[in-house]
């Protein structure tokens, strides 16, 4: 209270200066004094108003399968709102990374705040939206437990998928209340009424009344709102206790440093308040609280209930961990909010740029990414055959390949990825145990006793005539049968537990092409087992290429081995010499294939003098050849070193 | 490279002397592979033309010895005696050409006639170089020339009765060729007195009309591995007969070596006049417009060489001919050559020979030499 009138102490101080000034200049009249005063008091009156109506808010997110609509329904929220004016509306505003709009998935989540008027009462509605991505698991469910309500959001024509059961199981451990909305229902393949029966089958969801909507025409949009406000429950919090509140997600921002996007669950937070972070035992001063509209917005504080951010002068992202509890550094609360988890990578690939020279470059460009994404892990890793780079941690494949494409597009970079690999753990015969992501550390062979491999648990959603394909490939790639359920008549759920070594490499591509995409996956960790693994080396011209390593089990050594000599064969150009290339574990040559020499790379004469079109040729060449590596003295092009990735797409 | 003139009087870069290239861009109907500027054109255009000519010769004459003068094509033996003697006296008129220099004329064995050369011979042409091309009627008929092998014998047989100095082009590769045809061809042009021969690889590029061919299925241009097999075969048949090969594709006997080819070669300074012809004058490369209705008003493009474009230039030539890469001489425009990461390998490999100062490409590897001299680019 003190405070508060400190403040209007102080702005009444300003008011009186303004008319002092104004009276001098002799400008000062009736209405710019009435102005000055109704500002002095609106602010008053402001602050009363969103100073606690708890029933006046709800904290909600939007669940979906990929491209089922969310980022097109958000916006339409967004827009009936008028929380952005039409003509400043770009489609797909939440999805503020280019590469986000073009993959048509949100990777960052941003939340936005919601303003709607329903009989008779202003409430704010705070939209968290979420990756929908299986890479994105944990911070998925760290935006959940900043809310009290989900909308499930399933596409009319497409149905339940996998995704659309994971999140909603996620959901329904962190106890939201979830409203499934129907949406595309628009579209002339739209099946609402089965699409509802799935939804009460697979999800076990009252969806009898749920809202069904046209996110792209805005039909129904209102009954989205209606049903947010009307089943999403209000927030509980005591804004008098203590400061206790969850980060679920982060951002690095140039001039504030690291900002927390928080839910306030208890107390209050404004700038000036010193404040803990649990889990890391760091203190901050806080600089700026403000919420999102969906651009941010300063406020005085945040308290109980409130979705917002802080910033206070946080130097690295590391130091904003999500699912950490922010609480008041001198009063701090006793047990922080439960569900932390420290992420770690489960993709490893090398990442080198192609002019090595650039190395310098590639360092910093991971290291500004690592600014705003806390689980990009990366340490050096010098290759005989790429020379110097990095090894990269990932969540996943998408991660991956988000991190790899930003790192050409937004820096600018030329890289070359070696193949993902998963991490092993490596138990040795002296009793100890070493992880590895780089098939070129694993130790030698009578060093091992054995080597376990991360594994999977694997959801699969298909039409049950594709059932007996997935199968087939399951199968094919190690995995074992657990279960299989018919949630109706057109999909039918699958059970496996697969080795995830096995899924980073083409899973998801073999299994939209067995199914003409209608399949859809979604995996959790399961733990690791061990199994019977070997690592197969490449030697280009007898020299071994480190690069091209992998680890594979050994019933599928031998294919692979011979795979991989074919496939380098088509895309190593010709050198000046033949060049053998052979498959091998340990010293046991298991494959061979051989690119013979080149014949023609000449040009004719000059004719009439003109040096510089045959000058420009050759320049051209070398130019060309910055994107190769060599090996001893053989030179294979950056593709190569992928290539391993594709090896199962040859044989279809 | 220094004229022995530059030697003594220590003189600067403009007492060089230079080489005169002039464009003749007509022929009597354009061959299937030809990607080059030239077209057919009536009597009066070739007149409008060779006005243009004169005056761009009069406009960029400069005070300097001319040592070589080659006028090539498309195929200046289209010329008329007079249209001929008009270009040849125009360069004699506007610039000081020294008494030993070499001057070629370039001509297709079809229109090669006794009148033409009693005219060149006037004029003071040296040398011949004859577009043969192929000594096989069919191969001849099918990349769209107008000779048959009799002509050309019979032609050569005339030519060489007022000229020594005659050189034979041979096109490697064509369809149907064998190593043993190409090189009983190169046997009769040794017979009918040809003292050089240039052997080019054919070239396929797109908007020709053997293009075209080749995609409908119509010719069949030998395989790569075919083609190296003939070349090599070929330049050990003409090396056998004591022939030389002073450059990637030209080989001669000792003393007929082309003074204009190797003023290219040794990055020696030129004037070229006409379509789309090429200069190097102080260190700028530049080239006349591609069509007429440009070359009228003049048009030029000029690029002056980089460092870099310089050392790629010096590395090029001089690997592409006997003459081979000075190290120092690289090395004084900043570019140790030796420490490029393919020289050590490429030397151990016996793909580079180095005596003394010199690299040379070994000529088993020509036929890669793309490959090679780019990867030995700073």
């Amino acid at each position: 209270m003190i405070t508060n009138f400190d403040k209007i102490a102080k702005y009444c101080g300003k008011v009186v200066k303004k008319c002092w000034q104004n009276l001098k200049e002799n400008t000062f009249c009736l209405e710019t004094f009435a102005v000055l005063l109704y500002n002095l008091f609106r602010r008053k009156f402001d602050r009363r108003i969103c100073l606690k109506d708890l029933s006046l808010i709800r904290n909600f997110c939007i669940i979906a399968h990929i491209d089922h609509g969310k980022s097109t329904l958000a916006d339409r929220l967004i827009e009936m709102t008028g929380t952005v004016s039409k003509r400043d509306m770009q489609d797909q505003i939440l999805d503020s990374m280019d590469l986000e709009r073009e993959k048509g998935i949100t990777i960052k989540l941003a939340p936005t705040r919601l303003v709607y008027d329903f009989e008779g009462k202003e409430y704010i509605l705070n939209l968290i939206d979420t990756p929908g991505h299986v890479d994105f698991t944990y911070e998925v469910s760290r935006s959940l437990a900043a809310c009290e309500g989900a909308l499930l959001l399933v596409d009319a024509s497409q149905g339940v998928e996998a995704q659309t059961l994971a999140n909603a199981y996620l959901a329904i451990d962190n106890n939201l209340e979830i409203v499934p909305v129907i949406n595309k229902i628009d579209l002339p393949s739209a099946r609402v009424d089965e699409v509802k029966m799935e939804i009460e089958d697979a999800v076990g969801l009252d969806a009898e009344d749920c809202p069904c909507v046209s996110a792209k025409d805005g039909t129904n949009i209102d009954q989205v709102l209606k049903a947010i406000i009307t089943k999403i429950p209000a927030p509980v919090g005591d804004e008098t206790k203590l400061l206790k509140a969850l980060i679920f997600d982060s951002h690095y921002d140039n001039f504030k440093g690291a900002i927390c996007l928080v839910r306030v669950f208890d107390g209050t937070v404004k700038a000036g308040d010193k404040i803990l972070m649990m889990q890391t035992g760091k203190v901050f001063d806080v600089t700026e609280v403000g919420v999102f509209v969906p651009q941010t917005k300063i406020v005085d504080n945040l308290s109980a209930g409130d979705v917002g951010y802080i910033a206070a002068s946080i130097k690295t992202i590391a130091d904003v961990k999500v699912g950490d509890t922010v609480t008041s550094a001198e009063n701090p609360i006793e047990k922080p909010l439960a569900g932390y988890k420290e992420v770690q990578p489960v993709v490893y690939c090398g990442i080198f740029p192609v002019d090595g020279a650039k190395y310098n470059e590639l360092k910093d460009s991971l290291e500004k990414l690592k600014l705003n994404d806390a689980s990009l892990h990366f340490t050096p890793e010098v290759s005989g055959a790429l020379g110097y780079g990095f090894r990269c941690g990932f969540l996943g494949l998408l991660h991956l390949e988000i991190i790899t494409e930003r790192l050409e597009r937004e820096f600018n970079l030329d890289i070359i990825t070696t193949a993902p690999s998963v991490s092993y753990h490596v138990y040795k015969t002296d009793g100890s145990m070493v992880e590895v992501s780089n098939p070129s550390n694993l130790p030698t062979t009578v060093e091992i006793e054995r080597i376990e491999e991360p594994i999977v648990n694997v959801h699969i959603f298909t039409p049950p005539e594709y059932v007996g394909s997935i199968m087939e490939l399951c199968q094919d790639k190690r995995g074992i049968y657990t279960d299989m359920q018919y949630l109706d008549k057109k999909r039918v759920e699958l059970k496996y537990t697969l080795p995830l070594g096995e899924i980073i490499y083409d899973f998801f591509d073999s299994l939209k092409s067995r199914t003409k995409g209608y399949a859809s996956f979604d995996y959790e960790m399961a733990g690791f087992k061990p199994a019977d693994l070997v690592r197969v080396d490449l030697l280009l011209n007898g020299e071994k290429c480190d690069a091209l390593s992998l680890i594979v089990h050994k019933d599928k050594a031998y294919n692979r081995g011979r795979e991989l000599c074919e496939r380098l064969k088509k895309i190593i150009p010709r050198q000046l010499f033949e060049v053998p290339i052979q498959a091998c574990i340990g010293n046991k040559i298991i494959a061979r294939e051989t690119i013979s020499a080149m014949r023609k790379d000449v040009l004719a004469k000059c004719y009439g003098g003109d040096i510089t079109r045959k000058r420009k040729l050759l320049e051209k060449q070398k130019e060309g050849k910055k994107r190769m590596r060599k090996i001893g003295t053989v030179e294979i092009p950056s593709e190569a070193f992928m290539s391993i990735l594709k090896l199962d797409d040859e044989d279809k | 490279m220094k004229t022995s003139k530059t030697t003594l009087n220590k003189e600067n870069r403009c007492e060089q002397n230079i080489s005169i290239y002039v464009h003749i861009p007509f022929c009597e109907q354009k061959c299937n592979y030809c990607a080059f500027n030239s077209f057919c054109a009536s009597e009066k255009v070739k007149d409008e033309y060779l006005d243009l000519l004169c005056k761009e010769i009069q406009v960029r004459k400069i005070d300097r010895k001319v040592q070589t003068i080659y006028i090539g094509g498309g195929t200046p033996s289209t010329l008329s005696c007079a249209q001929i003697e008009k270009v040849g006296k125009c360069i004699f008129e506007n610039f000081e050409v020294m008494g030993n220099s070499e001057f070629t004329i370039e001509a297709n064995p079809n229109s090669i006639t006794e009148e033409l050369l009693k005219t060149w011979q006037g004029l003071g042409v040296n040398r011949l170089s004859v577009g043969v091309q192929s000594l096989d009627d069919e191969s001849l008929k099918k990349i769209g020339r107008l000779h048959t092998k009799m002509q050309a014998v019979e032609k050569l047989e005339l030519a060489s009765k007022f000229f020594d100095n005659i050189s034979a082009d041979l096109i490697v590769g064509l369809e149907g060729e064998t190593s043993e045809k190409l090189c009983n061809f190169a046997n009769q042009l040794l017979s009918c007195g040809v003292k050089h021969i240039s052997c080019y690889l054919l070239e396929i590029y797109q908007n020709t009309k053997l293009f075209e061919l080749i995609k409908k299925g119509k010719y069949h241009p030998l395989d790569d591995d075919k083609t190296i097999d003939n070349f090599n075969a070929l330049a050990d048949f003409l090396q056998e007969k004591g022939m030389w090969r002073y450059e990637i594709s030209n080989f001669v006997f000792p003393d007929f070596e082309s003074q204009h080819n190797l003023n290219y070669w040794k990055r020696g300074e030129y004037l070229g006049f006409g379509l789309s012809a090429h200069s190097f004058l102080d260190g700028i490369r530049s080239k006349n417009a591609e069509t007429l209705a440009e070359y009228k008003k003049g048009k030029r493009k000029y690029e002056k060489l980089t460092k870099k474009e310089t050392l790629e230039e010096i590395i090029m030539l001089g690997l592409r001919c006997y003459a081979g890469v000075e190290l120092d001489k690289v090395k004084r425009l900043g570019y140790d050559i030796t420490k490029n990461a393919f020289f050590e390998e490429y030397k151990k490999d016996g793909i580079l020979i180095q005596k003394d100062d010199k690299i040379f490409l070994n000529p088993k590897f020509y036929h890669l030499s793309n490959t090679i001299i780019s990867n030995l680019f700073a």
